[in-house]
């Protein structure tokens, strides 16, 4: 009961805390949103979220996409997991849904990767939706044909990290500073790192969902086929 | 610069892609890592501090790094240590045969690359959501690597620090989030120019502070340091103790001496180096008190950390605040290497005689004569006997404390070398006998011992020569120690 009480004290303390800095914060939050507009003729593309992200501040964005690795890393050292088994020919529904849904959620990953650069969206929103699509074919039972090769997804989940570090050694070697793009060549770089982090982002994302490293050894062949061409 | 975070962290990707070559990418990282590292140092000795501003930007827009004498010392102390541990992992996780440990090692690889990465980036960081990121790329680094020993205690021990460090980095991120409503910037020295006493940055900074003091163990937030540091595995308990709780404690002095120095009242410097006098003794007290190794170095981690936040009250003063300043880096140091050759020989007398109870080291020397010796070393400087480095830390900050009239700190501090020195001889009183050994211990690869060894040495060389080190620290000195600032 003493500890519960003395908890309950201190996270009284702590909101009375932050509802006194809160309501004492300036009524008008001074910002850097201008200057990150202004400066947004140079960054290479003309949303500003990305130009944040991959431009002003892409330092943290490198390192974010790392702790993304370092989480599947910690995951897989600690057990491994199994995927869900499910027969698709005994679920006609399922299947036929997952036809049309897993291509439109790849389109639309693909999408949002292209748009980022002019309207909302990006590598982190593009590959949530692939991480959901992996989720739904996890899900359907598709893994075990997709995820046989461990030393693939290996390289899938480390292409992020890979291609962000050396664009960063390219683009350092190429101007001096670390993610300084080349003038006039910031939105091709940025698109490169950010198809990159997709793949990584969505492929982390679904296999994060099944909770360990891959199920050792390669499937069965014939195993549980859903159909000839799915 | 860029190197020293890419190096490492490239690595890490790639011995995740490619398990097999774990060992020799770490290999290639670490070469890599001591090379830039080099070359920074060099030039800010020669040309003095280093700023880079990423993607050409310049704060409050982009991010600055930057290499000044502190950040040049820590990463050095970092780059020996995991040099170090580069050098004793692959033999320690050697002998432990069979597939699991084989599969331990693998995994070791990466965790150990991205806490490096992590570290050299916090160091380098003047941007304090930046050195969020990397906080939480250490803190899960750290985490995870103590969860590899596998064992019931040791994932206990995991799922704590776990539930300890995220709240900590939530706390941070939330003072972040004022800081940038009130001043418009993340910048650690542009902020130094708009710190104003007010409700809004006295929330932040005692959330930062909480949070920060959380992760870097400093009493009575320290309970999830013992089981973590004493269950892992040797060379990630080296890691931990003298390189992780080290990166809060230097956001922390830079938040203190470089951005907030305006909010630095004597009560706020007072309260904390009272808790580090707490965590003196407590720590001390705890260590003398337990019956196995580990956890004797780990009580006696908890007991050194308070003496880095003696720093707080003593380096605040203006007269003398300048020799504190030079002994708390100097002890943080010392401690480094003394604890990461503690861990290391702890970790040799765990796989030599297969337990690391105190009671049953009798024989030590006769075994390990090099580990011991190494304890023997390490103790000394722990124990602040001279000429060690942990004794020239602590003079100096006695010498602040006397100067200053604040000679409670040098009651603290001597008080408290005198229960490092019990446990520390506790430990060898053992050691030292000389027994008719009943079984015959397995022998050990020497470069596992002599890494230990050459650590403990520095631990004591360094005392002979702290001039170099910290003549450095003058480069890119806070202004309210007397230096030029940025």
């Amino acid at each position: 009961m003493i500890p519960r009480l003395v908890l309950g004290t201190l996270s009284l303390a702590v909101l009375a805390a932050l509802s006194w800095a809160v309501l004492s914060l300036p009524a008008q939050p001074p910002g850097l949103t201008a200057e990150a507009l202004g400066k947004l003729p140079e960054s290479g593309v003309t949303n500003p979220v990305t130009a944040v992200l991959l431009n002003y501040r892409g330092h943290d964005t490198l390192l974010e996409v790392a702790v993304l690795l370092l989480a599947i890393t910690g995951v897989w050292s600690l057990r491994q997991g199994e995927f869900p088994a499910a027969d698709l020919r005994e679920r006609p529904l399922l299947m036929s849904l997952l036809r049309v849904l897993l291509p439109v959620l790849v389109l639309t990953a693909g999408y949002l990767l292209w748009i980022g650069a002019f309207a909302p969206g990006g590598a982190f929103q593009g590959g949530a939706v692939a991480g959901g699509a992996l989720v739904l074919g996890i899900l359907g039972g598709l893994a075990g044909r997709w995820m046989r090769r461990e030393s693939l997804l290996r390289l899938g989940l480390a292409l992020g990290v890979l291609v962000f570090a050396s664009v960063c050694a390219v683009t350092k070697a190429l101007t001096g500073g670390l993610l300084q793009y080349p003038p006039g060549q910031g939105g091709v770089w940025i698109l490169l790192i950010e198809a990159a982090a997709l793949a990584s982002i969505g492929l982390t994302l679904g296999l994060l969902y099944v909770g360990g490293r891959p199920p050792a050894g390669p499937a069965e062949p014939g195993e549980k086929e859903p159909d000839g061409h799915g | 610069m860029a190197v020293l975070v890419l190096g490492p962290l490239g690595g890490a990707a790639g011995a995740f892609a490619f398990p097999k070559g774990g060992r020799r990418l770490a290999g290639v990282a670490a070469v890599t890592a001591v090379l830039a590292l080099l070359v920074l140092a060099r030039e800010v000795v020669t040309n003095g501090v280093q700023l880079h501003r990423v993607g050409g930007w310049s704060a409050p827009l982009g991010i600055d790094l930057r290499g000044d004498g502190l950040a040049v010392l820590m990463l050095a102390i970092t780059a020996l240590i995991a040099g170090a541990v580069t050098l004793y992992a692959p033999p320690y996780f050697l002998p432990q045969a069979g597939a699991e440990s084989r599969d331990r090692e693998r995994w070791f690889w990466p965790l150990f690359l991205f806490l490096w990465s992590a570290l050299n980036a916090l160091f380098l960081s003047r941007d304090i959501f930046n050195l969020y990121v990397t906080l939480e790329l250490l803190g899960f680094a750290a985490v995870t690597l103590v969860a590899l020993a596998g064992k019931r205690e040791a994932l206990t021990a995991t799922m704590r620090y776990l539930l300890v460090s995220l709240p900590a980095s939530l706390f941070y991120l939330m003072g972040v989030a004022l800081v940038y409503g009130q001043c418009a910037t993340v910048d650690l020295s542009l902020l130094a120019a708009k710190a104003e006493r007010g409700p809004v940055l006295w929330v932040a900074l005692a959330l930062m502070t909480g949070g920060l003091v959380a992760k870097a163990a400093l009493f009575p937030l320290h309970f999830w340091l013992p089981p973590a540091h004493a269950s892992a595995p040797a060379p990630v308990s080296a890691l931990l103790s003298a390189l992780v709780v080290k990166g809060p404690y230097y956001i922390l002095l830079r938040l203190w001496f470089e951005a907030f120095p305006a909010l630095m009242t004597p009560a706020v410097a007072q309260g904390l180096g009272a808790l580090g006098a707490v965590a003196i003794v407590w720590g001390s007290i705890h260590a003398l008190m337990q019956a196995r190794l580990k956890l004797l170095v780990a009580y006696s981690t908890v007991a050194q950390l308070g003496y880095l936040f003696l720093l707080f009250p003593l380096a605040a003063v203006r007269e003398g605040g300048w020799l504190a300043w030079n002994g708390g880096l100097l002890f943080l140091a010392a401690h480094a290497c003394a604890k990461t050759a503690l861990f290391l020989t702890a970790g040799n007398i765990l796989q030599a005689a297969g337990h690391d109870r105190i009671k049953g080291l009798d024989g030590m020397t006769q075994v390990l004569p090099v580990s011991a010796f190494a304890f023997g070393l390490a103790g000394l400087s722990l124990a602040g006997l001279p000429p060690s480095s942990g004794f020239a830390g602590k003079w100096l900050l006695l010498s602040a404390s006397l100067a200053q009239g604040q000679w409670w700190w040098a009651a603290v501090i001597l008080g408290g070398s005198l229960l490092a020195a019990a446990y520390v001889m506790r430990v060898l009183s053992h050691a030292f006998t000389q027994v008719a050994l009943a079984t015959k211990p397995r022998p050990l690869p020497a470069v596992q011992e002599w890494t230990a060894l050459v650590l403990a040495a520095l631990a004591v060389g360094l005392g002979l020569a702290a001039q170099g080190p910290l003549a450095l620290l003058r480069l890119g000195a806070p202004v309210v120690l007397g230096g030029a600032g940025p």
